[in-house]
């Protein structure tokens, strides 16, 4: 049966998070009163499965994390509209962290495949390379061949934009899309948005989206229906998890004032390598865990740098994010959920 | 006062290994003569750890080469911040090297995590 759990580890600034009575055994100990118990999080991040499954069903845009998929009740996958989430493949990467970032790539699409119902489309927030290198790129073409969807859509992370200024990405993924490859597209009702906010970025900032880019989206905004579902991808977190590692975006508050209209939007972004889950007015926030390596919860560590998990924790501690949408009530939310028992 | 322990320190090195070179090791001491000849063109070396650049602030004499080392197991930049210099990506054990011919303060930062951010002053 499906549980939530672990929203608790989403308190430390203070804000309005998920916090389910459930998971309250996960804050023993908040020594730094920032409502994180760093061994509580670490429980969490053990969860975190190899991606994300998202359906959106009744209004209720529901996330499995696909780490114990043999529990998922197959009516929980079925929606109006599903898709996964993977993220942070760092293909290339081949440190203590993780030397098989190839093999746990694949166990993601293996996940994928064992969805009940297929899921509609796959969505990369970005970090596909470690170094952007063409070979790097082919591989994990050649891997998603593999994945039982109709579709993929991308968006870069810094790594895969930073050798070349984002030509190979572009030249691979950047049919259809504008500037450094930004673009939008409806599914099933649903607008989807993925912004790019890794490129151009300033001494001593964070992600940034720029003004070309703003124009855009306010642009593509216009004449929508304020009872669309919108879906906004991007690597970087559009929403502040922790600046003082960089995790988060300069300008992502007038983006996110462009969609203050809407009555139900989702954010989904990737780059910290861990799940996290903010609710915030009408919009809901995820990050979704790596496929390739873990980085550690904010501020647990002196940087955010690969975490070394034991060997036969690794893969638990990778993920893909699935979502199932489902069309009905006024508002959309967000429920993260895992598959644990 | 923290420099000149440093300069001592680097000229008690190069002393050590020219001995070396000669076929016979001996723990010279450093001597003040040598030490200044060498801080003239003396190569100074920066790493890159834990997402940050170390030392933070550089000073060096003009015509001084600054090597940066990236020992994290993620890729970083040397970007200067006024463009004057640019490395590749540099991959774990890689580096970067930028001769600084005239005066001034250099703020640069790595451009794929642009918190990290330090600067060379040169005189």
């Amino acid at each position: 049966m499906v549980q939530h759990t672990c929203s608790a580890a989403l308190l430390y600034e203070g804000k309005e998070f998920a916090m389910k009575n459930e998971t309250r055994d996960e804050i023993k100990f908040d020594h730094n009163g920032d409502g994180i118990d760093r061994r509580g999080f670490l429980k969490c991040m053990a969860w975190a499965g190899t991606g994300t499954l998202c359906v959106m069903k009744g209004g209720v845009l529901n996330s499995y994390s696909l780490s114990a998929l043999s529990k998922l009740d197959p009516a929980a996958a079925m929606g109006e509209l599903s898709f996964v989430q993977i993220s942070d493949s760092h293909m290339g990467f081949n440190k203590p962290a993780n030397p098989d970032v190839i093999g746990t790539l694949k166990a993601a699409i293996t996940k994928i495949n064992a969805l009940p119902g297929n899921p509609e489309f796959l969505l990369h927030t970005g970090d596909i390379t470690h170094l952007a290198k063409p070979e790097e790129f082919d591989n994990v073409q050649q891997i998603l061949k593999e994945a039982k969807v109709k579709e993929a859509f991308y968006v870069p992370g810094e790594h895969d934009v930073a050798s070349d200024e984002g030509k190979e990405y572009l030249e691979r993924y950047g049919k259809g899309t504008k500037g450094a490859g930004w673009h939008s597209f409806d599914k099933n009702g649903v607008h989807f948005i993925g912004l790019v906010n890794v490129v151009d970025l300033k001494a001593g900032g964070l992600g940034t989206l720029g003004h070309e880019q703003l124009e855009w989206l306010e642009d593509d905004l216009k004449g929508k229906k304020s009872s669309t579902p919108i879906v906004v991808f991007a690597h970087i977190p559009l929403w502040s998890v922790y600046p003082q590692w960089g995790w988060g975006t300069e300008d992502s508050a007038q983006a996110l004032s462009y969609l203050k209209k809407f009555g139900s939007v989702t954010v989904l972004n990737g780059h910290i390598h861990q799940t996290m889950q903010k609710i915030e007015g009408n919009v809901t926030f995820h990050t979704a865990a790596s496929t390739a390596f873990p980085q550690p919860a904010p501020g647990t560590a002196d940087s955010p740098g690969p975490m070394k998990v034991p060997a036969e924790q690794l893969r638990s501690a990778l993920g893909i994010t699935s979502v199932n949408f489902v069309r009905g009530q006024k508002a959309l939310a967000v429920v993260d959920s895992n598959l644990s028992e | 006062m923290k420099r000149a322990i440093r300069i001592v320190g680097m000229g008690f090195l190069l002393v050590a290994g020219f001995n070396q070179a000669a076929g016979t090791w001996r723990g010279t001491k450093a001597e003040p003569v040598l030490v200044a000849a060498q801080q003239q063109q003396m190569a100074t070396e920066v790493k890159i750890d834990n997402f940050s650049f170390s030392p933070a602030t550089l000073e060096i004499k003009a015509g001084s080469t600054v090597t940066w080392t990236n020992a994290d197991d993620i890729p970083h930049t040397v970007v200067s911040n006024d463009k004057v210099f640019k490395s590749k990506v540099l991959d774990t054990d890689q580096k970067f090297s930028f001769t600084f011919d005239k005066p001034g303060t250099y703020p640069y930062f790595c451009s794929l995590h642009p918190k990290m951010t330090a600067k060379v002053v040169v005189q």
